[in-house]
């Protein structure tokens, strides 16, 4: 019996369509002959007019060809048919053409330019290349910080501090006002003949001749400027330039989320087609150099031994009595709560710390310092220890790898960023005696004046701090810690050593790592206005440090982060920082009785204030358009409009994904229908050749 | 700006914008590269589309492609007659496909043929267990390297055949989220 190839023709033909699938019955009927035919790609459909296909996409022909899957030479000629066959069409058509043509050649020109300037486009792609796609996007991400804290700094300088420097250089336009004596004693300057080391202690804590400086927020006076035509309020332009950064920094995490974003919703995020996809889709194309191809080899084969493995592992886990269930989900249980006390644990430990440390403030000398640096020390050495201790939990618990993973990260994710928290926390009860406005000390001047002259600063100089001890910690671990280790290996040949092993370059702690310092300098921004300036020059530092262990001391990872989700995941974790960054913001804008001694606001009974007070002085027209705009009478239609749009997206977007999972469905149905179909045609084959010999033998 | 090249006419500098994802200075410097695969072969002036083509073994001694496992298959899949020789149209279009612009349909079609060693237009039991084999090389014992292929059609196949068809691919990479990036090459 021989199989058809026209018969299957009928069934596969496709006159119209792409000229991709249509090919297929020339392609298999020739198979036979040899391969050295033109018969590698897919025939062109040269009937097909040219306003067919501009209906199917705006973009005009040359979109389309682009994507085309035809071989070069036939695309221009393709190309060259288009453009003599003239299209009949309207004038208005022919115009809005043209505009397109002109706003593509616009938009490859800038992707042009902007290709000359991006920052360590090189530098980038041979880590892409060398170590994959998941350390590319701890760099990616850095470069991302590196340039918003470099906008935010222009913003700052730009609407506070030139002005601040222009005006007190011109003569002062301080607004003075009667207020309570004692409070408003301020007096940051050193007394008397000051030893040089001191400058370099000074430097370091933020105290000293620091304090009293554009640095931090006690510096910066209420000026207000007012000319015939021109007039400068700097308190409220201290105040909208925080919340503008603040903004600032939102809508690109945000617009940075959306691509990302559309990524992982197309995908589904399905667990499902594991293996397919590791034997599709893992290869790096962009692998460079004989070690990293070797590397992507083998880490190619542990993923797959590691899904083989989770597979068993599922299945064993499957097979468990009820009672091994019960002890491994109480076993569970007891080690969450372990982890948890574990952290809380070491919230404990800052709290005190920080008390200790604001208490014995105004130390000289290396005591001083190190009372000073006491938080940041006990913030890092918990940062760097509760995960260990996790890690080994973990192993107990006996989740499923990727699970591990997950609960690892959430867990740090929490550690890191609460730990601020309470520092915070612990700040806040000392400057305002925890809130009690009628505590001894806070009664005058509704904040503790006695410790907190000027409380602004000292909370700019605790984030200071912070900043800087990260990247003291840093350049440190770097030093003392991964270069050693590289040259033991390397040189040493006993067992531990080889045990040891190389660094392995691990993206989620050090994406933890970034988040945290970003969380600091917005939380510190309103309180010390060079804190984004100091930290894209700590980025910076960061980077080439990062790249350098990474090219001498590390070897790439075999477990590797998925570079698409992870980028999704490290903007959600850089919004929760921003979030709590905010809540600080807002707290000490509204709540907080400012400094009556130093500072921009200090005249008025809370930052806030200002706003009202200025608004007031406003032109009446101005003022009322904006009671206007937030009366009732405009944002409830505006909440209402806004609600009615919000549903039409969601049903829009839940009406697709219902298509898509129909069309899934049809297309497991027409191959099931193409299978019934090639059976029947074979089905009828044998009956007509059955019946052949039958009909020969009559005659 | 600066001196006026005679390597394309602009014409033909306009075609190659249009047909691929590059601009005009990558064409150019994609030339030069092209170029510095055989000088003596490759002349520098393109202007009259002479017809000259570099076999198989030059084309894959680039640094981008030399240690790509599938470099023969990308090769042969670009070149009109199957046996991997490349004139400067289909070494454009070749970089045009894995560059970072091209959409996930294209860059799909154009794997799939890299992936189908047997040029049948299906992806059977053995294009699969040479895929992986390139990919691992040969450490898997046969036994895990038969559970994976298995597994893998298993997920894919859709219309039930025990191979994958185009549809049964592309359906299975649209859900792959790293498809794109890791279908790049960088030049």
């Amino acid at each position: 019996m021989d199989s058809d190839p026209q018969g299957l023709s009928m069934v596969y033909d496709d006159p119209e369509g792409n000229g991709y699938l249509g090919d297929q019955p020339s392609l298999r009927s020739q198979q036979a002959s040899s391969r050295a035919s033109n018969q590698n790609h897919p025939q062109f459909n040269w009937s097909s007019t040219p306003a067919e296909k501009d209906e199917e996409d705006g973009g005009g022909p040359p979109r389309d060809l682009r994507s085309s899957p035809l071989p070069m030479a036939l695309k221009r000629a393709v190309r060259q048919v288009q453009q003599m066959q003239v299209p009949v069409v309207s004038s208005r058509e022919s115009w809005r053409r043209n505009k397109a043509k002109s706003l593509r050649k616009l938009k490859d020109s800038i992707r042009g330019f902007l290709y000359f300037f991006a920052l360590w486009r090189k530098t980038l792609q041979k880590i892409g290349g060398n170590f994959g796609g998941g350390v590319q996007s701890f760099f990616l991400f850095l470069r991302f910080l590196v340039v918003l804290n470099f906008v935010s700094f222009l913003l700052i300088a730009g609407f506070v501090l030139i002005p601040s420097i222009v005006f007190r250089s011109v003569g002062t336009h301080l607004v003075n006002s009667t207020g309570k004596e004692e409070c408003m004693q301020y007096d940051p300057n050193p007394q008397g003949l000051v030893l040089f080391y001191n400058y370099f202690l000074d430097l370091l804590s933020g105290t000293g001749f620091m304090e009293y400086s554009y640095m931090f927020y006690g510096y910066y006076n209420n000026t207000l400027v007012e000319d015939r035509n021109f007039s400068y309020n700097i308190p409220l332009a201290y105040l909208f330039t925080s919340f503008f950064y603040f903004a600032f920094c939102f809508i690109c995490i945000i617009a940075r989320m959306g691509t990302a974003a559309r990524v992982a919703v197309a995908t589904g995020g399905s667990a499902v087609g594991n293996y397919s996809m590791i034997v599709f889709t893992s290869w790096d194309y962009g692998c460079l150099g004989d070690q990293a191809t070797k590397l992507k080899q083998k880490n190619i084969h542990y993923r797959l031994q590691v899904d083989l493995e989770e597979e068993s592992l599922k299945k064993r886990a499957a097979a468990l009595t009820t009672k091994q269930k019960v002890i491994l989900y109480s076993l569970r249980v007891l080690m969450s709560l372990v982890s948890f006390g574990l952290i809380i644990g070491a919230f404990y430990a800052i709290f005190l710390a920080t008390e200790f440390s604001q208490g014995k403030s105004g130390q000289q000398g290396i005591m001083g310092l190190i009372y000073e640096y006491l938080p940041s020390i006990v913030i890092t050495a918990g940062n760097f220890v509760v995960p260990l201790l996790c890690d080994q939990i973990a192993l107990v618990e006996q989740y499923a790898p990727s699970t591990t993973v997950i609960v690892a990260l959430f867990r740090a994710v929490f550690l890191r960023l609460v730990s601020l928290g309470v520092l915070l926390f612990t700040l806040w009860s000392q400057i305002t005696c925890e809130g009690d406005k009628t505590d001894k000390k806070c009664e005058l001047c509704y904040y503790n004046y006695k410790n907190y002259q000027c409380w602004e600063t000292r909370i700019g100089q605790e984030m200071y701090k912070l900043t800087l001890f990260d990247l003291l910690i840093n350049i440190a671990v770097l030093i003392l810690v991964e270069f050693p280790r590289r040259m033991v290996v390397d040189n040493w040949s006993c067992k531990l050593a080889q045990w040891m092993g190389r660094q392995e370059f691990v993206v989620p702690a050090n994406v933890l790592g970034l988040v945290y310092g970003q969380t600091v300098v917005w939380t510190g921004a309103l309180f010390c206005p060079l804190l984004p300036l100091i930290n894209t020059v700590k980025f910076v530092i960061l980077f080439y440090c990062k790249k350098i262990t990474l090219v001498h001391n590390c070897r790439p990872a075999l477990r590797t982060f998925r570079s698409t989700t992870s980028a999704f995941f490290f903007l959600v974790v850089l919004a929760v920082g921003w979030g709590l960054a905010t809540v600080v913001l807002v707290y000490s804008v509204a709540q907080i009785h400012p400094s009556m001694g130093c500072g921009p606001f200090r005249f008025s009974p809370s930052m806030w204030l200002i706003v009202p007070t200025t608004f007031n002085s406003l032109s009446e027209t101005t003022k009322e358009f904006l009671f206007f705009i937030g009366s009732q009478a405009f944002s409830i239609p505006l909440c209402v409009l806004s609600g009615v749009v919000l549903c039409y997206f969601a049903s829009l977007a839940s009406v697709y994904g219902n298509s898509v999972a129909l069309l899934r469905a049809q297309l497991k149905l027409e191959g099931r229908d193409k299978q019934f179909l090639v059976k029947q045609i074979e089905m009828l084959g044998q009956q007509l050749h059955i019946s052949k010999p039958s009909t020969g033998a009559q005659d | 700006m600066g001196n006026k090249q005679t390597i394309f006419t602009d014409e033909q500098l306009d075609a190659y914008q249009d047909c691929t994802f590059f601009t005009r200075k990558e064409i150019l410097r994609l030339h030069g590269r092209y170029h510095e695969l055989a000088p003596h072969l490759v002349p520098m002036d393109y202007t009259k589309d002479p017809d000259c083509k570099l076999p198989l073994a030059l084309i894959v001694n680039m640094p981008e492609l030399k240690e790509n496992p599938f470099r023969n298959r990308i090769v042969e899949s670009f070149s009109e007659d199957g046996m991997g020789n490349l004139s400067f149209n289909e070494f454009v279009d070749m970089f045009s496909v894995l560059s970072e612009m091209a959409p996930r349909e294209l860059k799909a079609i154009y794997a799939f043929k890299i992936y189908d060693f047997n040029v049948d237009n299906y992806l059977c039991k053995e294009d699969l267990e040479k895929t992986l084999n390139k990919l691992t090389k040969e450490e898997l014992t046969p036994e895990e390297v038969e559970l994976v292929c298995q597994k893998a059609i298993e997920e894919a196949d859709l219309d039930g055949d025990n191979k994958l068809s185009f549809a049964d691919f592309e359906n299975m990479i649209t859900r792959a989220p790293d498809f794109l990036s890791t279908f790049h090459i960088r030049i």
